[in-house]
């Protein structure tokens, strides 16, 4: 991992389109600026973890089981 | 064309019905394309098939059926990816996950699936709003 010390103000260039600029510092919290383009998502790296395993979690290969289940709760749902 | 998927063995899908990902399902950047296809008719579930790799399909729905008062800010950028030009193009889903033992059916509202109607163009979102959870319990 590269490790960069900066000061309130400073910045760092990530090729050419991303920048991340240090806002505020107070005490044990950091305030960044992250300019990226759009296409680029930017998440809370703890936010980012939690819907990716969600997203693991969702993947659903055909099973009797799940198949058994989906009929159960289509008339539940449907109903409320 | 047709595909191998281990869900519905081999399926013939309607190139127009395909489903282009702008911004890739979390975990799963590497899939672009997917197509959606009802569980059965009258079911609110609907299968999120990917077209290149037979083995990964999400169980989705319509959020409005659960929770009537849903209202997930999209960003601009999103709609702006998307080519979203009237908010009526735009359809929701939520992605389940489902447990079997014991059953319990869970939608993750912090995270919906955005989708461009007419152009076939869809992104997962992460919603800024901290109401909505991971793991809306369904059942």
């Amino acid at each position: 991992m590269l490790i960069l010390t900066r000061k309130l103000g400073e910045s760092i260039a990530i090729g050419d389109d991303i920048k991340i600029e240090v806002l505020d510092i107070k005490g044990r919290q950091v305030r960044i600026g992250v300019q990226a383009p759009r296409q680029t998502k930017v998440y809370r790296g703890e936010l980012y973890q939690v819907i990716m395993e969600q997203n693991q979690e969702s993947t659903h290969s055909h099973s009797r089981q799940i198949e058994d289940i989906l009929l159960k709760f289509k008339n539940n749902i449907n109903n409320t | 064309m047709k595909i191998q998927t281990s869900r519905f063995a081999e399926i013939d899908i309607d190139e127009s019905k395909i489903i282009e990902m702008k911004g890739g399902i979390l975990g799963f950047n590497h899939l672009d394309r997917f197509v959606m296809i009802i569980h059965e008719e009258g079911s609110p579930f609907h299968w999120f098939q990917s077209l290149e790799d037979g083995s990964i399909a999400f169980i989705i729905m319509n959020p409005f059926i659960i929770k009537s008062d849903y209202e997930p800010e999209i960003d601009d950028q999103t709609l702006e990816m998307l080519e979203v030009k009237n908010a009526e193009d735009i359809e929701l889903m939520v992605i389940l996950t489902i447990c079997s033992a014991p059953v319990k059916i869970t939608a993750n509202l912090r995270a919906p699936l955005v989708i461009n109607k007419q152009k076939k163009f869809a992104s997962q979102v992460v919603l800024a709003d901290e109401q909505y959870p991971v793991q809306y319990s369904i059942t």
